[in-house]
């Protein structure tokens, strides 16, 4: 009790907080970042999809690790193996989420840029497979009615995971399509140093957001299992009354 | 600058605005699912009163 009632008000001065950073960090984007010489206006999609694109690399990890510390516990500790399991599924949401924001607006600069929708390169192609990876984790926790849901989930969030670098190095491995790393890709590469504070804004408050939605789907997470708990002691006080 | 070349009839200037658009939309919606959901899962009893075990032999 003491403890939710100090998370409460810290949720929302934090979400007040990443609100106001987003908003200062869409002005820097749109307002304030120069034009980009030969793409023009359409570069600006940039500062929404490069730090979407990098944050949907970092929550398949938290996915991973929290996938194996549920394999780990869930014969030695079920109680530490149930919020393992609520990290994993609050994780792989917020990757999905992250994922389809980073493909959509790859996508709509894609169409602008080259003229074309979709390609099958190698990093548009590993990004679609993580996506579909991790909606299949989804699904399957979703849809499947073994006891052994959870255990499955785990497993596959494990072979999720290596696509992961996959996805990263593509571009480096490959030189097709997309375009070569905007960091240490080269001579070549790098921002224009007016470009940085609208791009260093986005990525702080997309991570901050991203770090809210964890947290408050993690919170839903529990307290749906506190409820399973509840009526799962229901029903053996109810089958021990009947043995009466 | 100002902001009225974004609502121009340009590809680019259509594909920039649903591009900010689309991932409010997305982000907002899946914040306001958790929000909802939150508000349609009743606390658990023993959330509200730790003395309650789960071992019903106590």
């Amino acid at each position: 009790m003491q403890r939710s009632r100090i998370l409460g008000p810290v949720g929302v001065v934090w979400f007040l907080l990443t609100i106001g950073v987003i908003a200062y960090a869409t002005r820097l984007a749109l307002l304030i970042a120069p034009t980009e010489a030969t793409m023009g206006n359409v570069q600006r999609i940039f500062y929404y999809h490069v730090p979407t694109s990098m944050l949907s690399l970092l929550f398949p990890y938290v996915n991973f690790a929290a996938s194996l510390c549920y394999l780990y516990w869930r014969r030695r500790d079920p109680l530490k193996a149930l919020t393992a399991d609520a990290w994993a599924i609050t994780s792989a949401e917020v990757t999905v989420v992250y994922a389809s924001i980073c493909l959509w607006t790859g996508m709509l600069w894609g169409r602008a840029a080259w003229g074309i929708w979709w390609t099958w390169d190698a990093r548009l192609t590993s990004m679609l497979l993580l996506w579909l990876l991790y909606v299949s984790y989804l699904m399957l926790r979703k849809l499947s009615s073994t006891g052994q849901t959870h255990t499955l989930a785990a497993v596959l969030s494990v072979f999720a995971a290596i696509d992961v670098p996959i996805v990263y190095m593509s571009i480096q491995w490959w030189r097709t399509q997309h375009p070569a790393p905007v960091f240490g890709g080269g001579p070549d590469s790098g921002l224009d140093k007016s470009m940085y504070p609208a791009f260093i804004f986005n990525i702080v408050g997309w991570a901050m957001w991203g770090i809210l939605l964890l947290c408050f789907r993690y919170a839903l997470e529990r307290r749906r299992q506190a409820r399973e708990q509840d009526a799962a002691l229901k029903a053996i006080e109810a089958s021990l009354e009947l043995a009466k | 600058m100002n902001l009225s070349w974004i609502f121009g009839s340009s590809m680019e200037a259509h594909h920039l605005l649903w591009a900010y658009l689309s991932v409010w939309l997305i982000q907002g919606g899946y914040c306001a699912w958790i929000a909802w959901q939150w508000m349609h899962t009743p606390k658990s009893s023993a959330a509200d009163d730790p003395t309650v075990s789960a071992n019903p032999e106590d």
